[in-house]
């Protein structure tokens, strides 16, 4: 999960037929999925199979701008771009995702007009599709924009953009919106278990992660047997922590006082945790190894003590190493925490289990999406630390 | 006596299977009554051992499957990424891969229960979602590895690209796949434990069962089983790789 400096070997002039032919299918692709595929799917109730309706039906006449400014946000900065075009580029897939939105919104409103209550409207797959094409179209307008804060301020623009139509009740038909406001107090607070779960196992392993380098003679072991936890599937471990939970309890019943259970958060941190502790580790050696010994002797002749050589060297020195390990440690802490819903830990994969029993997507969606966006906020948030840590240190 | 040296040297693989073995032992139905008998649980009906072997067995062609697909879909991404035509659609590659890996497995297959019915097709899906991005990168790692000199040395010999590919560059970069195949491997397995939350028939599906049920013998059953199988599938990895490396001058 290292970004390897990617400079191609290989690539020397890149060729211009094949962007074209990409942008071609890219156009292709949202095309199919504005007119042929089933951009909603009404059902007479949030677990009946849905009555496909394809986009020229439910979004009228604004599937022709989006699809416009779709492949006008593709084609203006066909060249190496910079500045205004490429802002062109980006505002005008940004419009083109937020007309999709309120067109889904509205069709949805249409297709329900007359129907009972119970009656749902769900995105379908040309709607997904669509969405995907804008976004990674948009992520590439970003980037080649070459702007550093273009990226944050779009994702907050669209954000933005998306709540206040919310709030004015553009979605209140979608099904994904019929659901959430029905658990709305329930998503909330996994998302906050969530949080709770995964910041507590990556304090944890952090802790074990400092420890576990101090024991300086014990490396070697300490590397296979963090190596070796990574190979047990996460599903194994957290059911052997359970069962070791369990004997613990009944040997020191005094710790059930203490609220340790065999089920619950205690077992769900315990078992992320110990994923988290071999790339936290590996991270903190290399970090601590980053300054050569030259500038480790001129710290020394400086008259630094051990403790100001660590603090005021080597770690500044080996931020940019520490913070990716946090990176990897934090996404993978996310991803793990879904899991700490089969041993009663809650957080947001509960959400997604009781979908996966009642086989109803929304729910599915709803406790799917919000761990996906921790997942790239956590990701894009401490790559952008990383960068500015190694602007900081190694300019 | 340098033949006597040669075997105390041990085999990597050598501690994986042990530790895959005992792992195996604990999942024997003696075994895991004992243990959960200490633990001070009340003995149930453990698996018997027809039943883990026909589960283990469903895990495998399931987990075998995936690795695969990763592996062929993977390392021939990563070949094509790295030729000098692909090089422009370098950039949107990374970004697919690695949105793709925001996506954690037990999400990926939660999304295509919808799509794809419950049992095993979400769970290769996910399998394959989530395991591509880290071949396909261990694989470019690998190949953009190989110093250009090595590279040019090749060409002015009056190699081909396709010979450059075949003799130089994946041989150099076999290390690196095979890595990043472990990887896989133990994604593999895990993922498919997973699965069982969607339906699928593995070994799992006891340690599912046995959380939701408060059944100990047979979670730890389950448990033990699937931890033997990502040693013993790495251990078996690294086994092979050594013996071909012994047949290849």
């Amino acid at each position: 999960m290292h970004d390897a400096p990617l400079a191609g070997p290989l690539g020397v002039g890149p060729s211009r037929r094949l962007p074209l032919l990409a942008g071609i299918a890219w156009t292709c692709a949202l095309a199919l999925a504005l007119f042929a595929l089933p951009v909603l799917s009404i059902a007479e109730n949030r677990l009946a199979l849905g009555r496909p309706v394809l986009g020229a039906q439910a979004l009228g006449w604004s599937v022709g701008p989006i699809l416009a400014l779709g492949v006008a946000g593709l084609v203006v900065p066909s060249r190496q771009a910079a500045g205004l075009r490429a802002g062109l580029a980006v505002a005008a897939l940004a419009f083109a995702i937020l007309v999709l939105a309120a067109g889904l919104g509205r069709g949805a409103m249409q297709a329900l007009a007359g129907l009972p209550p119970a009656a749902r409207a769900s995105l379908g797959s040309g709607a997904w599709l669509a969405l995907a094409l804008l976004a990674g179209g948009l992520g590439l307008a970003v980037r080649r924009a070459h702007a550093p804060w273009l990226g944050p301020a779009t994702v907050v623009a669209l954000l933005l953009g998306v709540g206040l139509m919310a709030r004015s009740g553009a979605f209140d038909a979608l099904s994904l919106a019929v659901e959430y406001a029905a658990r709305r107090e329930t998503v909330n607070a996994a998302i906050g278990e969530h949080l709770a779960l995964s910041g507590a196992a990556l304090a944890l392993a952090l802790a074990g992660a400092v420890l576990l380098s101090l024991w300086r003679r014990g490396q070697g072991v300490v590397a296979i047997l963090l190596s070796g936890i990574q190979v047990v599937p996460a599903v194994a471990l957290l059911g052997g922590l359970v069962a070791l939970t369990g004997g613990l309890l009944r040997a020191a019943p005094a710790l059930r006082d203490l609220g340790l259970s065999a089920l619950g958060a205690v077992p769900a941190i315990v078992a992320i945790a110990a994923y988290l502790l071999l790339p936290l580790w590996r991270g903190l050696a290399l970090a601590l190894r980053s300054p050569d010994a030259a500038t480790l002797e001129a710290a020394g002749a400086l008259g630094l003590t051990p403790a100001q050589a660590l603090f005021g060297v080597r770690l500044p020195l080996g931020a940019p190493i520490l913070v990716a390990a946090l990176r990897v440690a934090a996404v993978q802490a996310v991803g793990l925490a879904t899991l700490g819903a089969l041993v009663g830990a809650g957080g947001l994969g509960r959400i997604v289990f009781d979908g996966m029993a009642q086989f109803a997507p929304d729910l599915i969606l709803l406790g799917a999406i919000p761990v996906i966006a921790l997942s790239l906020g956590a990701e894009t948030g401490l790559s952008r630390i990383e960068a500015a840590a190694r602007r900081r240190w190694h300019a | 006596m340098h033949r006597a040296a040669q075997s105390t040297t041990r085999h990597p693989a050598l501690g994986l299977a042990v530790t895959g073995l005992i792992l195996a032992g604990i999942s024997h139905p003696a075994a895991a009554t004992w243990i959960a008998a200490a633990l001070g649980e009340p003995a149930r009906r453990p698996l018997d051992v027809a039943r883990l072997l026909a589960l283990s067995l469903q895990h495998v062609i399931l987990a075998g499957a995936g690795l695969g697909l990763v592996a062929v879909l993977g390392v021939g991404l990563g070949i094509l990424v790295t030729r000098r035509v692909a090089s422009p659609w370098r950039p949107l590659v990374d970004a697919v891969a690695a949105g793709a890996q925001a996506v954690p497995p037990v999400v990926v297959v939660a999304l295509a229960l919808p799509v794809l019915g419950f049992g095993g097709p979400p769970t290769l899906l996910a399998l394959v979602a989530y395991g591509i991005m880290p071949v396909l990168r261990g694989t470019v790692g690998g190949i953009e590895g190989v110093a250009s000199d090595i590279r040019e040395a090749g060409r002015a010999v009056g190699l081909t690209n396709f010979q450059i590919l075949m003799r130089i560059e994946l041989p150099l970069a076999g290390p690196a796949i095979v890595e990043t195949l472990r990887t896989a491997l133990v994604l593999a397995v895990a993922t498919v434990a997973v699965g069982a939350l969607a339906g699928a028939t593995t070994l799992g599906t006891p340690i599912v069962a046995g959380l939701q049920n408060q059944n100990t013998v047979p979670m730890l059953q389950g448990a033990a089983a699937t931890a033997a199988l990502a040693f013993l599938g790495e251990a078996a990895l690294l086994a092979l790789v050594s013996a071909w490396r012994a047949i290849r001058p």
